[in-house]
């Protein structure tokens, strides 16, 4: 259903109801007349007008000639995303920061993470004293869990690589760990021995108060040498060669 | 507490331990222990002493030390000849203990 118009809204009789907007716009002569414009609800009549005869022309994405002719929004430019990043107040020093390689560091590299010595050995550990194993079994399970988190964040972003070194760096940890537990297993087994040892000792009262335990009968040359500061240092260090 | 022992063995431990494998009483571990019990009430209380408590030294980030040695250091065997349970031996750690701690 079209109905008839002035002659300058001819051009507009067989578009649509926006073309035809447009071209009231551009005819301000026009406005002295009534303004009859042509209008059609009938769906043929909205289709687009042009010279070219390939109905599919520009749907391809991958063959982008583009159209022919410039359309009604060619000249209008595409917007672009707003560049906008966030800044968050971190706190260098916290806590969880331990849980990553470093203070805003998410992952180490498959590079990095197989970069690391080897174990302790219990033969190194026999001679450390109980604070050094207790902060040792610490870092080790700090390690872990960075380690863990790194673990953790490969299999959530299926990336698909990482987990094998990931894998030997944390079997080295565990071999420090379990070192450590059998310096210490092995130390309180010897110090329960040494004490039944001790009882037998004509030269030591267990029953002695403070400084009174240990009664040397003979002082030998070598053992005067020791400095005292030497021995408070040593205090705490188990017995080593 | 421990899951109950007969389900870690045999072909059970390698099935999903369901309400149907088990009777009443049966306990499914998720390996992390129990904090308390249950009260006749349904209630459950607390028992401290078997609350987990870790123990980290104060001067952790302090220490120097590392989880890796590096491959540069050889590991030596340590000398315990002559001593008849090695490094284990109780004469040698009364003798050490004699050395560096006996007289202060």
């Amino acid at each position: 259903m079209s109905i008839a118009a002035a002659p300058n809204a001819l051009r507009a009789s067989s578009g649509c109801a926006s073309r035809l907007w447009l071209s009231l716009q551009k005819s301000p002569s026009s406005s002295l007349f009534l303004q009859v414009a042509s209008f059609s609800t009938t769906a043929p009549q909205c289709k687009r007008k042009t010279k070219d005869s390939n109905k599919r022309r520009g749907v391809s994405s991958l063959y982008g000639s583009g159209p022919r002719e410039p359309l009604s929004m060619s000249n209008m430019p595409l917007p672009k995303p707003v560049e906008f990043k966030p800044k968050i107040e971190v706190d260098e020093s916290h806590g969880l920061w331990g849980f990553f390689p470093a203070p805003g560091k998410l992952l180490l590299t498959p590079k990095e993470t197989e970069e690391h010595g080897r174990a302790w050995e219990v033969e190194e550990l026999r001679r450390k004293s109980w604070e050094d194993l207790h902060a040792l079994w610490w870092k080790c399970c700090k390690e872990r869990n960075m380690l863990a988190t790194a673990r953790a964040e490969l299999l959530r972003g299926k990336l698909g690589f990482g987990e094998r070194e990931i894998d030997s760096r944390d079997e080295e940890v565990t071999k420090t760990m379990r070192a450590i537990k059998h310096a210490l297993t092995e130390r309180f087994y010897t110090w329960q021995d040494a004490v039944e040892v001790a009882r037998s000792d004509p030269e030591i009262n267990l029953e002695g108060g403070e400084g009174q335990v240990y009664t040397p009968s003979a002082y030998e040359e070598g053992y005067d040498d020791v400095p005292a500061v030497e021995e408070a240092d040593k205090e705490l260090k188990e017995p080593t060669r | 507490m421990r899951p109950t022992q007969i389900l870690s063995v045999g072909k059970y431990r390698h099935l999903k331990l369901t309400t149907k494998d088990v009777g009443r009483g049966f306990y499914k571990g998720n390996r992390t222990g129990s904090m308390g019990r249950h009260t006749k009430y349904g209630g459950y209380l607390i028992e401290w002493s078997k609350v987990r408590t870790y123990v980290v030294p104060q001067n952790l980030s302090e220490s120097k030390l590392t989880p890796f040695v590096s491959r540069e250091v050889r590991s030596e065997p340590g000398d315990y000849k002559g001593l008849s349970k090695g490094p284990q031996d109780p004469y040698f750690y009364v003798e050490q203990w004699k050395r560096y701690n006996g007289v202060d």
